[in-house]
């Protein structure tokens, strides 16, 4: 019995939740988006170098701390690392800090983040978009229908209810009604904050189906970890089967006076 | 140096000037601790509460659950827990950490380490005091409003903090509070820097100063420029709460805005990183001085230190906007701050350098304060490097606003501050009170805290990582959360752990006043210009003037007779 | 170094009271700096809101007339150069009531400009750009109301003029003063006739 199944028994009182293994419980949400592992790997990259300058901090705290402790070692040396040598070392360090961990991950960030998270698809035929406007404590979503213009009576609205297809770009246009929310797909590792007065935008593709969270991830009031919609992930036909039926039930749900359905905004393009 | 000599009063005879209404920088000191330390506990309490919601969803919070919470049965409810975390943050921040390193060891520290006989402005720092009193009643009493404090998190965003998000008076009690409390320590600011430029005892150059008066002298910079940034913000919520201003009021639900919310994210983090710097740059100073201290050597490359210190400061002030990457800056902006933000980890490296270096072919004495100054390196470096992470702008998308991001700035603002405290109090203690705290309690406390913060703030990365984000009541509610449930626990178990054993140190810090052994001029055994003067320091600490001679870390010296360190009035040996 | 313990020793009064200017001097300093930090972001916070609007001032809005406002700037010069006057003789008490007085004509003029503004029916709460008038107009005349209050204990301070340190505090709320004059200055420029 290892000290995790030990604590699992008595602490949690549960030795069945032992079965789970302590890695498995660490580890982020599936990874459903094809640019969902650029974060992931960066993540251990980041982790593998910053590990190494650690365990280094740590050997010479303790090791220092043993090797130098009074009753070892009586007589202290006087210095003032104010020599050459003391202050070529001291800047090495710095400088290899910089070079070996900055330099590298964020010219890796910066990389990604330009050509991947920052860099918008062109906006033809094959890509899906969605308006998505947060409100005290939900999420409204928004597809622009056969029309393909945003606001029409033709538009498919949904509440806490997101399906979309894999494979294809997918292109969110993000607001908020009240407060700030922040709409967060952990599965595929990105979020973009919900503003009230401001369009927000974020973009992802998505390679496994299935059903998913949608977090809200900044405060928004008492009820904001209540703020949770799902995300059903179709495949592309799937998808295409669903917009219709969704397209026929439209005609009977969206009434021409009901000016609260119509919260959506003329698309923002980037092409 | 000293531009002129300040005249010896004499001591305040009646109770009320004497301990309650004192201008003596000593007794301000201690006011600011007492203040500090019943605000530590009031948010270490909240802490308890917030971690028990997590651990254990809809349970009753044990004993003092049905006391507070009756209507629930005595489980936190919804509101109530978004109200704690606001203001478990807000406490902690504004009403704990700050006066206890910058109030209290800011105010005891800097005219003892410099040689003055007070502060320049002694009326000012008394002012300063008594408004963070009325500050931290303003604050309490926001508690007892109808519908409850503040609840939009320590940063209160605008528009969950106007009155679309809370409408309550609760939220223009905290800001009108934050005000006050903005002011009071700008005017305690204004005091440490002419107090540091004007009074240093003759002879003593800048370099000369020790590590602790140079952290609290960038700190004290820091907060005179950022804190009336903070003031405005908070003061144009205000506005726009009471007199329907509508600065941040945008989108449908403002009827007539054209105002901006993120406008207010600005301004709030403008202040807000070099407020992490603020509070963390104290204890860097304490550090570095107890640690050549301890090992009874100089300080490694103190100058350079120092130098390092002061890069982060001016780097501090133009890397806020990595707080705001999810708000979808400009492409070319968020790189900049990303770019600028790595350059920190420079000076943060070179000293981390130093302080090793300075413990290298030392003779470590491990009492309570080295083990604590010991500590905080160990848990700065921890801190200090998961902050990467959170600098790169693509894993920020994903970790961005989750438990990840609490544990590392917990890591760096409250471990390292909180164990820097802890180093600053035990250190200080004789020449405050007269006495010695018990060592082998102190020790306790030190390793049931280390292994309880340990405990909780890297399982608070844990299920950051893992995906559960802040400021949610019930984070189960959410199927891929729910496999988190036994780490949340035991971040709750580590919790209630590190909280018992503060126990440890409130008997000893009490029980020291009064029934502590007594302690001599210098139990230390340091050189500095605090321990040439008797313990308890006298009313107006020096009777002469001293003369700065050398360094404030001269030991070890081999030309030294009889002891390893020297006083900085001696001359070099 | 016992050169300077000696120097200590022997300091005359007049350097003492040397050292008390260049203590008063940088304290000063440091608060103007803070004070400047809290119009600044004041000043950030309207360049954010100009430079982003399409239009400016925004749809349906006018600039208010300059001629209340300008009387201000007026008053608000004119008071400084008052106090200028004031400090090259302090024992002359008729500039600092000028400055008062100049000052609370300011007041008064902000006070009808204030309820000019209502009386064209533009309140606070009708936009960004009434809240900028408003707000940042009133932030700075609860200033000057305490840079008055400072002024009136100068005046009736009784030992003005006689030692150093009613001297430096009289400097010290003189350059307060000033600061405040400039702050209005760039606030009219930059607000107003921008």
């Amino acid at each position: 019995m290892n000290l995790y199944s030990l604590y699992m028994k008595f602490f949690v009182m549960n030795a069945h939740a032992a079965e789970m293994s302590l890695w498995d419980r660490m580890k982020p949400p599936l990874d459903i988006s094809t640019n969902g592992h650029l974060i992931d790997s960066l993540f251990h990259l980041t982790t593998m170098l910053i590990l190494f300058f650690f365990i280094l901090v740590c050997l010479g705290l303790f090791g220092f701390s043993y090797l130098y402790r009074q009753s070892k070692h009586p007589v202290a040396l006087y210095v003032h690392g104010t020599s050459k040598k003391h202050i070529a070392i001291v800047a090495a360090i710095g400088a290899m800090v910089f070079i070996m961990v900055d330099m590298k991950i964020t010219g890796i960030s910066n990389r990604d983040y330009m050509e991947s998270f920052a860099k918008w698809p062109k906006e033809d035929k094959d890509v899906v978009r969605v308006q998505v406007l947060g409100q005290q404590w939900a999420w409204n979503f928004r597809y622009a229908g056969k029309d393909g213009i945003f606001n029409t009576e033709d538009d498919i609205v949904t509440l806490n209810d997101l399906r979309l297809p894999t494979g294809k770009k997918i292109v969110f246009q993000v607001t908020s009604k009240d407060v700030i929310h922040s709409f967060s797909l952990p599965n595929a590792r990105i979020k973009v904050d919900a503003m009230p007065g401001r369009i927000s935008k974020m973009w992802t593709e998505l390679t496994t189906t299935g059903l998913y969270d949608i977090v809200c991830a900044q405060i928004c009031g008492t009820f904001h970890y209540r703020m949770q919609a799902k995300l059903r992930v179709y495949t592309p036909e799937e998808f295409d089967k669903w917009q219709d039926q969704m397209g026929e039930r439209t005609k009977y749900i969206m009434e021409k006076d009901s000016a609260d359905l119509y919260w959506g905004w003329k698309w923002v393009t980037n092409n | 140096m000293a531009f002129f000599e300040q005249e010896i009063h004499d001591a305040p005879k009646t109770f009320l000037s004497k301990y309650v209404f004192s201008f003596d920088h000593k007794v301000i000191g201690k006011q600011f601790l007492w203040y500090g330390i019943a605000f530590l506990g009031l948010g270490g309490m909240m802490a308890m509460m917030i971690r028990w919601t997590l651990a254990f969803p809809g349970e009753a919070f044990p004993i003092f659950g049905h006391f507070l919470f009756p209507a629930t049965n005595g489980v936190v409810p919804p509101d109530t827990y978004a109200m704690l975390f606001t203001l478990h943050g807000t406490i902690m921040i504004f009403y704990a950490i700050t006066p206890i390193l910058i109030g209290a060891f800011g105010n005891f520290c800097i005219p003892l380490m410099i040689g003055a006989r007070d502060m320049v402005f002694p009326t000012l720092n008394m002012l300063s005091f008594w408004l963070a009193v009325l500050s931290a009643v303003i604050l309490v009493a926001s508690l007892f409003t109808p519908l409850g404090g503040a609840a939009g998190g320590w940063v209160s965003y605008p528009t969950l903090s106007t009155l679309i998000g809370s409408p309550g008076v609760g939220q223009t009690l905290w800001c009108l509070a934050i005000f006050v409390l903005g002011v009071s320590s700008t005017m305690g600011a204004v005091n440490y820097i002419a107090t540091i430029i004007t009074l240093r005892a003759p002879g003593m150059g800048y370099f000369d100063m020790p590590l602790t008066v140079w952290g609290l002298w960038l700190t004290a910079v820091l907060n005179a420029l950022f804190l009336p940034v903070l003031g405005a913000g908070v003061l144009l919520l205000v506005f726009d709460r009471v007199f329907g201003t509508t600065f941040f009021l945008a989108g449908a639900a403002a009827t007539s805005g054209s105002g901006d919310p993120v406008l207010f994210q600005h301004v709030f983090w403008i202040f807000g990183h070099p407020e992490v710097y603020i509070l963390i740059l104290p204890a860097w100073g304490i550090v570095s001085d107890l640690l050549a201290f301890f090992a009874r050597k100089p300080a490694f490359g103190a100058k350079a230190t120092a130098l390092s210190m002061t890069t982060i400061t001016v780097l501090s002030t133009v890397v806020y906007g990595h707080h705001m990457y999810t708000t979808q800056m400009s492409p070319l902006l968020t790189q900049s701050f990303m770019m600028l933000t790595m350059t920190i980890s420079i000076p943060s490296a070179i000293f981390f350098a130093n302080w090793l270096g300075t413990l290298w072919k030392g003779s470590i004495r491990f009492q309570t304060p080295m083990l604590f100054a010991l500590g905080v390196v160990f848990v700065f470096g921890l801190g200090g490097l998961t902050g990467l992470y959170l600098a790169t702008v693509s894993t920020d998308l994903y970790l961005h606003d989750t438990y990840f991001v609490v544990g590392h700035f917990h890591y760096t603002m409250a471990a390292s501050v909180l164990l820097g405290g802890f180093a600053a109090t035990y250190f200080w203690f004789p020449k405050m009170f007269g006495r010695m705290l018990n060592e082998t309690l102190g020790k306790v406390h030190f390793w049931i805290s280390m292994l309880g913060l340990n405990g909780v703030f890297m399982g608070m990365m844990i299920v950051g990582y893992a995906g559960m984000h802040r400021r949610i009541y019930n984070p189960y509610v959410y199927e891929f959360l729910q496999k988190l449930i036994p780490i949340n626990m035991f971040i709750t178990y580590s919790a209630i752990f590190m909280g018992f054993g503060q126990l440890f140190f409130v008997y000893n810090f009490v029980y020291s006043i009064w029934k502590g052994p007594k302690a001599s001029q210098n139990p230390w055994e340091v050189g500095t210009l605090e321990w040439t003067i008797p313990s308890p320091a006298p009313h107006y600490n020096f009777d002469v003037i001293p003369v700065v001679k050398c360094g404030p870390h001269e030991m070890g010296n081999p030309n030294l007779k009889g002891r390893d360190f020297q006083y900085q009035t001696e001359e070099l040996a | 170094m016992a050169q300077a313990m000696a120097n200590l020793a022997t300091k005359t009064m007049s350097e003492s009271d040397q050292g008390k200017e260049i203590v008063f001097s940088v304290a000063m300093i440091v608060v103007l700096v803070s004070f400047a930090m809290l119009f600044a972001t004041l000043m950030m916070g309207f360049a954010m809101f100009r430079f982003t609007a399409p239009v400016w001032p925004p749809a349906g809005m006018v600039k208010p007339s300059l001629i209340l406002p300008g009387i201000s700037t007026l008053f608000i010069i004119l008071s400084s150069i008052a106090f200028i006057w004031f400090e090259k003789d302090t024992a002359n008490k008729k500039g600092l009531i000028l400055t008062i007085s100049l000052g609370v004509g300011f007041m008064l003029t902000q006070s009808l400009f204030w309820h000019q503004l209502k009386s064209n029916g533009i309140f606070v709460s009708s936009g960004i750009f009434p809240s900028i008038i408003y707000a940042f107009t009133w932030i700075h005349a609860a200033h000057i109301i305490v840079a008055l209050g400072l002024l009136l204990w100068l005046l009736f301070s009784p030992t003005l003029s006689t030692t150093t340190k009613s001297k430096l505090r009289a400097t010290s709320v003189g350059k307060f003063w000033h600061f405040l004059g400039i702050v209005w200055l760039i606030m009219f420029l930059t607000i107003f006739v921008l």
